[in-house]
């Protein structure tokens, strides 16, 4: 158990560290392509990563680096793919936004909000015809579901009886504008329950929580064939103040896409955030400091081996 | 038999044949069946026929996920309005999908929409623009218009690998089917087919307008004027060489395209005879739209018959 928890720490700080390393080449000019960054999204990837067996897809949205990291394990085809090399995971075909890894389950990427939605009940749809006792994982936001094609999808997932999982990454922002800025608060419980499905909230950043949940959810949609919509609480990390003679005390901005212009490659730790928000830093309720650090520095070391 | 009868045997016989083939969409086995164009069908074990929820944007998503997953499908549609719901799909899903060398199987993904074209819609329900559809991301499409060339792209188009829209019209469910007795040429795209061989003028039709170019051909044989009849199944522009080699020797051309669109497909092969090619004779007959048009009306592409054959004879005299 200690060491199941000691790799999965070290997963989650070289997700960490690795979007780090990405950021700093990001402030340098080094990309033509807009990126997005998942800062604050290493648990959730990780643990999606630890439940997908082998026959599992998921489908992605423009916000995919942290689960292209955990499923791909490769930064460098990354950085390749992001250079639009040759080399990289998609031939430097898809660049950021439609990142995607199909050997590795990651089966299709979109940047526009919920459309992989639908495209995941044709993929879940396909399992089930193939016979095939697997998961279709979508994911999409809080922005995402206020699409229609999330209630359409839901509506379809339901009525096929699809074994998949509808998850809402809930970090409160679209772009520029917070929930309580641009509508209505939409009780995802209540919801999902009016179609008849599952649903399921998770926060903390507890990755053993959040796997052992998980875990359990999909082998009641497997064994059911049914749907379970899961929520999670994540922020997403690289939020700033922004200086401007306009605004004396600052002005506040979302980390939305770009470089993050105050977080830096730290050796160790590679904590954002002194709070559970920050995945890296609600590690320890699992590993001790001195680990965390550890792990940091080795992580730092296979890195910069692997890029030379 | 007519051209709805005929269509339906074709889905029919092809579906039938297929392992693992998911027909989707509202009420394709239910009530009507869309007027009959999905009547009767029946698959193998392994396949599945779902009358669908009235989510047009997701179906086509889904479309998408079973092509990508290798499972091939057709989404019959009601009427070609609701694709709109969808474009976000034939768009960016598609171009991902094409985009990524792992993601082509061979599996199938055909939208098969009615464009309604019978008229007395009013302002909705009638976007007769097919075109405008396969343009959007240079999708293939295809117009059914006679008992041959139904034969051809059905049989060949409907379930093969890769996506493709397929058209049927509305206003020719109840006619006759047109069965050309010859046919000259058909290139191997299936997007332009040739019926006869004449030295006088050059008939070209576009969208559903080929029942119009037949009956000019007819018409004009009647008085002893010779033509070549093209009719271009493509709602989008194709290698025009055979049709502007025909000109070439008649130098006389009718061009009918019954398409919505203002930016008809007629327009290109236009564009790229000019200059290039001598022409005597040149009479485009395209939908005239009035201040009406918006109004539940006849707006049926009016063909004066007469007026064109005038004109042809007078020039061939």
């Amino acid at each position: 158990m200690e060491n199941m928890n000691k790799q999965i720490g070290f997963d989650i700080i070289k997700i960490r560290i690795s979007q780090m390393v990405i950021n700093e080449l990001y402030k340098d000019g080094k990309f033509k392509i807009p990126i997005h960054l998942a800062f604050g999204h290493e648990t959730i990837a990780i643990s999606l990563d630890r439940i997908m067996e082998k026959e599992d897809k998921i489908l992605l949205s423009h916000r995919n680096i942290a689960y292209n990291l955990a499923r791909g394990k490769n930064l460098k085809k990354i950085l390749d793919e992001y250079y639009l090399k040759k080399e990289g995971v998609g031939e430097g075909k898809l660049g950021s936004m439609n990142l995607m890894n199909t050997s590795k389950g990651i089966i299709y990427t979109s940047s526009i909000l919920g459309n992989n939605f639908s495209v995941a009940v044709g993929v879940a749809l396909a399992q089930k015809i193939h016979s095939i006792k697997g998961i279709t994982i979508v994911l999409g936001g809080d922005g995402s579901m206020e699409e229609g094609s999330f209630h359409e999808s839901l509506l379809m997932a339901k009525s096929l009886k699809l074994p998949c999982f509808i998850i809402i990454e809930n970090n409160e922002w679209s772009m520029s504008t917070s929930i309580n800025q641009r509508r209505c608060n939409v009780d995802l419980e209540k919801l999902t329950s009016a179609y008849g499905i599952k649903y399921c909230k998770l926060s903390g950043n507890n990755p053993i929580k959040y796997i052992e949940e998980l875990k359990k959810l999909r082998e009641y949609a497997v064994n059911n064939y049914e749907p379970v919509c899961i929520e999670f609480d994540v922020t997403t990390l690289g939020d700033w103040i922004m200086k401007h003679d306009d605004y004396p005390n600052g002005k506040y901005i979302n980390y939305h896409a770009g470089p993050a212009p105050t977080i830096e490659l730290k050796t160790c730790p590679a904590i954002i955030k002194t709070s559970e928000q920050d995945p890296v830093y609600a590690l320890k309720e699992l590993l001790d400091e001195s680990e965390i650090i550890e792990m940091s520095e080795k992580i730092r070391a296979e890195i910069d081996s692997e890029l030379i | 038999m007519n051209y709805l009868e005929f269509i339906n045997k074709k889905i029919k016989e092809n579906v039938a044949m297929h392992e693992k083939l998911v027909l989707f969409g509202q009420n394709i086995n239910a009530g009507s069946c869309l007027g009959g164009l999905t009547r009767g069908l029946k698959v193998k074990d392994n396949s599945m026929i779902i009358n669908s929820t009235n989510t047009e944007n997701s179906l086509c998503g889904c479309g998408f996920g079973l092509m990508i997953s290798s499972i091939s499908s057709i989404f019959f549609m009601k009427q070609l309005d609701f694709l709109l719901l969808g474009i976000d799909h034939l768009v960016n899903t598609f171009n991902i999908i094409r985009n990524n060398h792992d993601q082509i199987s061979n599996a199938s993904f055909t939208i098969f929409p009615i464009i309604v074209d019978n008229g007395f819609q009013g302002p909705q329900s009638s976007h007769n623009n097919f075109g405008d559809f396969c343009s959007i991301a240079r999708i293939q499409g295809y117009t059914i218009t006679n008992k041959f060339d139904a034969e051809k792209i059905i049989d060949s188009k409907l379930i093969s690998p890769g996506f493709r829209i397929i058209g049927v019209s509305q206003r020719l469910f109840k006619n006759e089917i047109i069965e050309p007795e010859n046919v000259v040429f058909v290139n191997e795209e299936f997007s332009l087919f040739q019926y006869t061989e004449g030295k006088d003028v050059t008939i070209v039709c576009f969208n559903f307008s080929f029942p119009q170019g037949w009956k000019m051909m007819q018409k004009l044989k009647e008085k002893g004027i010779e033509t070549t009849l093209f009719n271009v199944n493509s709602p989008t522009p194709i290698n025009w060489e055979k049709i502007i080699e025909s000109v070439r020797k008649t130098k006389k051309i009718i061009v009918m395209d019954d398409s919505k669109s203002a930016n008809v497909n007629c327009d290109a092969l236009l564009a790229e005879m000019c200059g290039s090619v001598s022409i005597s004779k040149k009479i485009v007959i395209k939908r005239k739209f009035d201040k009406d048009w918006l109004n539940p009306i006849d707006d049926q592409m009016g063909v004066d018959y007469d007026s064109i054959i005038n004109e042809i004879s007078n020039k061939s005299v």
